[in-house]
């Protein structure tokens, strides 16, 4: 039972340092979209995401993330509900006035 | 009252017929023509009403001082925008030298109860937890309420993260401005953004994408 333990932390030990487990495969995507990685770090994830599909979604749903806020700024400007109250407009005005006249 | 140089600019300015060209319109009109747009720019990034609308005031006083003539009211806007733009990030240089700028309390990780705890696939995604393939993304730029979605998530991370997000992925500034900009160093910056970028995914997932099949 002992041997097998020690076997099975083994194999963990191995496949931790050949792969990243998902959590860090996210972690590293981010973090490839603003370095790039060490390279020692780069064959463990493309082996990583070669094998796992929701790793793969995630770093395409990311990207689509940056590309989706960094294409469309005035879409999400106006998505904002709220609006200048009336007494902020006003106030505005006469400051604007005061300064012009 | 701040500055008498502002007062007399103005005058030469309409004597020297820059008001009747077709480019600067009339500042009153500012408010109407601008001002909501303005206001809703600062809100998504000061989150802080009063804020916002003090900065929209500062931008369209700085605008009276430095005004130029433009063609057309889009080039009148986005001038605007870029004013106001330099009026928030010195909010938030002022506020970061005041207050520590990462918000601790967020970095428990969004996604824990996704990943199996222990055992040989510690770590990896419990299976019918794993993200699932979003369809057609691109065809949701185009949608009203996919924007508006978009806004009730990033308006659900904390208030830091949400400015280190729209800096580094609405506005593309740099990684390294940034920090200097927040007072952070780069390994909190990823970590901000990394947390970000994985509550906004979720959040979109569970009340967009995942509504759309």
């Amino acid at each position: 039972m002992n041997l097998l333990n020690t076997v099975k932390d083994g194999m963990i030990t191995g496949l931790r340092m050949l792969m990243p487990s998902c959590r860090e495969a996210l972690r590293l995507q981010s973090d490839a979209l603003e370095r790039s990685l060490p390279p020692a770090r780069r064959p463990g994830l493309w082996l990583h995401l070669l094998l796992c599909k929701w790793c793969r979604y995630y770093g395409q749903q990311i990207r689509f993330l940056r590309h989706a806020a960094h294409k469309h700024p005035d879409e999400l400007t106006q998505a904002t509900p709220q609006r200048l109250s009336p007494e902020a407009r006003e106030r505005i005005r006469q400051k604007l006035r005061m300064h012009t006249e | 009252m701040e500055n008498e140089g502002e007062l007399t600019s103005i005058p030469k300015k309409r004597e020297g017929g820059t008001q009747a060209s077709p480019g600067l319109s009339d500042p009153e009109s500012w408010v109407d023509l601008h001002g909501d747009y303005l206001f809703k720019y600062a809100l998504i990034r000061l989150r802080d009403p009063a804020k916002a609308e003090d900065a929209v005031q500062e931008t369209f006083l700085a605008a009276l001082k430095g005004g130029k003539s433009f063609q057309g009211r889009a080039a009148e806007k986005s001038w605007l925008v870029g004013v106001l733009k330099n009026k928030i990030y010195d909010h938030y240089r002022k506020s970061s030298r005041e207050t520590s700028f990462t918000d601790l309390e967020f970095y428990a990780d969004e996604e824990s109860d996704r990943f199996v705890p222990d055992g040989l696939f510690k770590d990896g995604w419990i299976h019918e937890l794993g993200p699932l393939e979003w369809s057609s993304p691109g065809a949701s730029l185009d949608s009203e309420v996919f924007w508006k979605t978009f806004h009730e998530c990033s308006n659900k991370l904390p208030k830091n993260v949400a400015a280190v997000f729209n800096l580094r992925e609405v506005d593309g500034v740099e990684s390294r401005e940034i920090c200097s900009l927040m007072n952070i160093s780069e390994s909190n910056l990823w970590v901000m953004l990394h947390r970000a970028r994985m509550a906004l995914r979720r959040c979109l997932d569970a009340n967009w994408f995942g509504k759309q099949a």
